[in-house]
């Protein structure tokens, strides 16, 4: 079961941060832009069980650590995307009031993606990474969130679907 | 919760090995380096298609932003036919980056830098709070760590990282950048901070020595030219900040460089033999009188029989 699992689910991570790297970066987006592989991470985490959202967490955050973009130092990420996964999932796994519903999953992932780049800064400025100054990171995290705003709803269905085809569940939405 | 051990066991496991990671890169392991390169090589071929791809719809969004300031441009482009409109979409990328590379050109020759030119094929994610771009040429074409990299302006950034085939840029308007400035004529000098935007500060070394607006920044210069060659434009003084009980003056900058419209740029991998000086302030736009025609006219006697 875990190595069908593996084996569908690593492509699809790849897949997803190919996307990221060839295709999203290649816009400069007002506000900061998206992340795909993080919506994408996070949607799959408030869908798992908590052990499972660590591990989508940790995987996310790893390839996040790879792109060439990545300002932190390695593994920075990776700590900040493996916690987010096992919160978010520790938080909605089980509620059907945030599963059973897309608002529900919707909601959650833009809050997380908001907590998370909050994260990244808090952790960054202990670990000596510039992140310009405190009305630019506002605006950065404002235009992020409505970003993710206005993607997760798009993305949600073929999200949603791709973690039913992997862990054979009927979440799908 | 079921299995709530076991996750938290897995949970603990995850978060050393995440730490375990950091770790090592602070201490400059080279394994992690060796991630991240691989990463890139593997990336960058996808990276350049991405960027043939997507440049029309690129473009198309780059219209879109700038509407507003381009209205009566766009006006007057409507007003021609659907093909020549089409034909003008296909040449103009193009036509944009034979400027910006004749521009670069000009700027390398003037102050004898030697100079790979590269395209933009990637800019970088901004969910680092990070400004980046990715070239297509790298290790390969000479270009290394920490080279000066210049636009048809004047200063782009520095790389950051060399992968054989592409290198990593780090933009002058990325939060972490500062550069040593000079300003033109007086050659007062001080540092240049950026703030994530097109704007920067300037913070004058001497408190003695005063700054205006205007006034115009080259590059310091470093060691060996590296990471920064001296006398490359750097931007202009918009604002001077003359509060009382300052150290010293301090000012804000607007690059010359706008860096959302990067092409393409030029690596320095070899500094001029001299310094250039103040040889590459851009000129000032000179005012064209419009020359008048007066016509005096005569009236013509009555035409007779």
């Amino acid at each position: 079961m875990l190595t069908r699992q593996l084996s569908i689910a690593t492509p699809i991570f790849v897949l997803i941060y190919v996307i990221q790297e060839a295709v999203v970066s290649q816009f400069r987006l007002p506000g900061g832009g998206f992340s795909i592989l993080m919506i994408f991470a996070l949607t799959w985490a408030v869908l798992s069980e908590t052990e499972v959202a660590a591990v989508i967490g940790f995987a996310a955050g790893f390839l996040m650590d790879l792109s060439q973009s990545a300002g932190g130092p390695f593994g920075q990420w990776t700590l900040i995307m493996l916690m987010a996964g096992y919160a978010i999932s520790y938080i909605g796994y089980g509620d059907d009031n945030v599963r059973a519903n897309a608002t529900g999953i919707i909601f959650f992932v833009v809050v997380a993606n908001l907590f998370v780049e909050i994260a990244y800064v808090a952790t960054g400025a202990l670990l000596g990474v510039s992140v310009g100054s405190f009305t630019q990171v506002l605006i950065t995290l404002f235009g992020m969130s409505i970003w993710a705003l206005l993607v997760s709803p798009i993305l949600l269905p073929v999200f949603t679907r791709l973690h039913a085809l992997v862990f054979d569940s009927r979440s799908a939405l | 919760m079921r299995n709530g051990g076991r996750a938290r066991l897995l949970l603990v496991i995850l978060m050393v090995t995440s730490l375990f990671l950091i770790t090592l890169d602070l201490r400059g392991v080279k394994v992690i380096d060796g991630f991240k390169q691989g990463s890139q090589t593997i990336m960058s071929p996808f990276q350049r298609a991405g960027s043939v791809v997507l440049t029309p719809v690129k473009n198309f969004f780059s219209d879109v932003t700038h509407l507003g300031r381009t209205r009566n441009q766009i006006e007057k482009l409507e007003a021609e036919n659907a093909n020549l409109k089409q034909r003008l979409i296909n040449r103009k990328n193009a036509d944009a980056q034979l400027k910006q590379l004749k521009s670069i050109l000009d700027l390398a020759g003037t102050a004898g830098y030697k100079v790979v030119n590269a395209k933009v094929i990637s800019n970088g994610s901004s969910q680092s709070f990070s400004q980046t771009i990715t070239i297509d040429s790298g290790a390969n074409a000479g270009i290394k760590k920490n080279m000066t990299v210049l636009s048809q302006y004047g200063i782009a950034g520095v790389v950051k990282d060399v992968y054989p085939s592409s290198a990593l840029i780090q933009l002058a308007s990325d939060p972490s950048f500062r550069i040593g400035a000079r300003i033109a004529g007086s050659q007062q000098i001080g540092i240049l901070t950026s703030r994530g935007t097109r704007s920067a500060s300037l913070q004058l070394l001497d408190n003695s020595t005063t700054v205006k607006e205007g006034d115009v920044l080259l590059s310091r210069g470093s060691i060996a030219n590296r990471p920064y060659v001296p006398g490359v434009p750097l931007g202009y003084v918009t604002g001077v900040d003359n509060s009382a009980g300052a150290v010293a003056q301090t000012a804000t900058v607007r690059y010359y460089t706008n860096f959302s419209t990067l092409g393409v740029v030029a690596v320095v991998v070899s500094g001029s033999t001299a310094n250039p000086g103040d040889a590459l302030v851009p000129v000032k736009p000179r005012v064209t009188p419009i020359p008048t025609v007066t016509v005096f006219v005569t009236p013509s006697p009555s035409p007779t029989k």
